[in-house]
């Protein structure tokens, strides 16, 4: 009897201990991911929608959904990734194009805005057709006209990528893709995405100074610009119609949204930073300087246009030496070491290979 | 070694334990079987065509939708309420087993189509996941009813027909729900098993509160008014069958 106990004990012991070896050795390595804290600048409200909350931050995770931002076998052709149109250097927007380009020379309706400060969003894209940062990317993944591929097709190139086997495995605990653990992955590169160490904010710390132009620009900027452009961030994340006429591809902006006709060219109030950096401008991307979008502003807006934000019904006024000193307050809000992170940028050739 | 002789222990306990607890089980388990039909014959997708309400004949390809907030009502006050999603699809019919209390039980609601809030909540798996094809990738939200196939009537592209139903905001919101009282009451004993079916019937889609015909509206394809008017008519889509 005893020798019975003894026997089955050591045969359960054993079955044990290989389940747990097992469950260790599946050849992609450990699952031990490293918690990153996630900081909110000194003066900013909490992020709206708290998307590290459920979707915790890892330095694992973040290295994963960086790999899979820069990656262009997401698109059907291999030919663009999400940073093919959302370039580190002009603060994740299109360098110089009005609107984006998409797999095999297609071309989308709007201006790839600048992705930066994403945590404090709730919304994205111009009409704010996303509702969560974690499935935006879904939209240009699949987009006939930008990476034009399938969640499937996605899914089963990751789960035969030995590379992206191993990344998932460490950032989640099982290689496997899915929608769900490739998206959480991005969502925490695109979320640590904050831009918080311009000028500007050396100034608000007390570490800067201004000089006597942008001081002079600052109070033009909040006299004629900051009740829609809301500091920190620079946006107050609503719709607004600011009068810019409908365009030649008839986008009428947050109302294909709402269905609601009060929201017909309306669109979102983009952040201001790195304003110096994310041109062209307007969801077209059909004005290409910052002073151009101030000169329509001052005289280009049809005060009469239906729908016209209030905010804008009065004129703006600013000499040409005003203008000058708003232009240079607002290229303090560029910020390089946002823009030049090693830990936001592309890893150097090994990243360009694909 | 100690500690891992210690851990093998405990995960006998917990098997023990759980064993135990199955097997003392004191509810009853219900299933609840929906059966698809089209002109008062069983639905076949693909390889058969009907007539709608406007004598538009269809070849449906595709029928599926979203299952949640199940309920089953003892009185006003006491009912079980399963928060679960669930993804029918007529193509692979699935019943959905639910554990109930002993007790009688007189009505079955369920709402078809995905809370607002789960139309919010980032990216998710299982029914919810997009790769289901339920999810509107270019304007977040879940289509929660889709059927789809071709007509001669309709005027679209390789004359199809699409209606993808959905919205989780204000006059656009297009969940319905449906409340139907049982045939004779359910009483469920410890340790039973019962089956609940319900009749989806295709016909009632098109006409109803509002009318939906292929050559007004061959395509439905966002949420908006033509979508919520259309989920009004999908509540009548459901009946009560017989309970075994």
């Amino acid at each position: 009897m005893k020798i019975k106990v003894t026997i089955s004990l050591f045969a359960f012991v054993t079955l044990y201990l290989f389940i747990i070896g097992a469950a260790k050795e599946d050849g992609y390595g450990a699952y031990q991911p490293k918690a990153i804290p996630f900081k909110i600048p000194k003066g900013w409200p909490a992020p709206l929608q708290n998307i590290f909350a459920k979707n915790k931050l890892t330095l694992q995770g973040f290295e994963l959904g960086k790999k899979l931002f820069y990656d262009t076998r997401l698109s059907k052709d291999s030919t663009v990734s999400c940073a093919s149109c959302h370039q580190p250097f002009a603060a994740f927007s299109s360098l110089d194009h009005d609107v984006s380009h998409g797999i095999g020379n297609q071309f989308t309706t709007r201006n790839a805005p600048a992705l930066m400060n994403l945590a404090w969003m709730n919304t994205f894209h111009w009409d704010g057709a996303i509702n969560h940062l974690e499935v935006q990317p879904l939209a240009p993944l699949t987009a006939p006209n930008e990476m034009g591929q399938t969640l499937e097709g996605i899914l089963q190139f990751l789960r035969e990528d030995e590379e992206y086997r191993k990344m998932f495995k460490a950032a989640f605990g099982d290689p496997n893709a899915s929608t769900e653990r490739m998206l959480k992955a991005m969502a925490q590169f695109t979320g640590s995405l904050v831009s918080s160490d311009s000028k500007y904010d050396r100034v608000m710390n007390g570490q800067d100074t201004f000089s006597n132009f942008e001081k002079k620009g600052y109070v033009h900027f909040k006299t004629f610009c900051g009740s829609c452009h809301q500091e920190p961030l620079f946006t107050d994340l609503t719709f607004r119609n600011n009068g810019f006429p409908l365009n030649r591809k008839k986008d009428v902006g947050r109302m294909a949204i709402t269905g609601l006709a009060e929201d017909s060219l309306k669109f979102k109030v983009p952040s201001l930073r790195n304003v110096q950096l994310s041109g062209p401008y307007m969801h077209d991307g059909s004005i290409f300087s910052v002073p151009q979008v101030i000169d329509f502003y001052l005289t280009k807006i049809n005060r009469s246009t239906q729908g016209l934000d209030s905010n804008l019904r009065k004129p703006i006024v600013l000499n040409r030496l005003q203008k000058n000193e708003l232009v240079y307050f607002l290229y303090t809000l560029t910020d390089t070491s946002f823009t030049k992170s090693k830990r936001f940028g592309p890893d150097g050739p090994e990243q360009f290979k694909h | 070694m100690r500690i891992k002789i210690k851990n093998f222990l405990l995960l006998i306990a917990l098997v023990v334990g759980s064993t135990t607890a199955l097997a003392q089980s004191n509810t009853g388990s219900v299933s609840i079987h929906f059966q698809h039909w089209a002109n008062n014959q069983a639905l076949v997708l693909v390889d058969s065509a009907y007539k709608n309400s406007f004598g538009e004949s269809y070849q449906p390809t595709r029928l599926k939708y979203y299952v949640s907030n199940i309920e089953l009502r003892q009185s006003p006050s006491k009912s079980k309420h399963i928060p679960s999603v669930y993804l029918m699809d007529a193509a692979a019919e699935q019943d959905l087993s639910l554990s109930l209390q002993p007790g009688i039980y007189h009505t079955l609601a369920f709402s078809i189509g995905v809370d607002s809030s789960l139309n919010c909540s980032g990216a998710q798996s299982g029914a919810l996941d997009p790769i289901n094809g339920m999810f509107w990738t270019w304007n977040t939200g879940y289509i929660y009813f889709k059927l789809e196939g071709y007509s001669a009537e309709s005027a679209a592209d390789l004359q199809k027909i699409e209606y993808h139903i959905g919205g989780y905001t204000g006059i656009l919101k297009a969940n319905r729900t449906v409340v139907l009282p049982l045939a004779q009451p359910l009483q469920v004993v410890a340790g039973k098993s019962y089956q609940i079916n319900v009749s989806v019937d295709l016909d009632k889609f098109w006409m109803g509160k509002s009318k939906t015909s292929i050559v007004d509206n061959a395509l439905i394809m966002s949420p908006g008014l033509l979508a919520a008017a259309a989920a009004d008519n999908i509540p009548a889509m459901f009946t009560i069958g017989s309970i075994q």
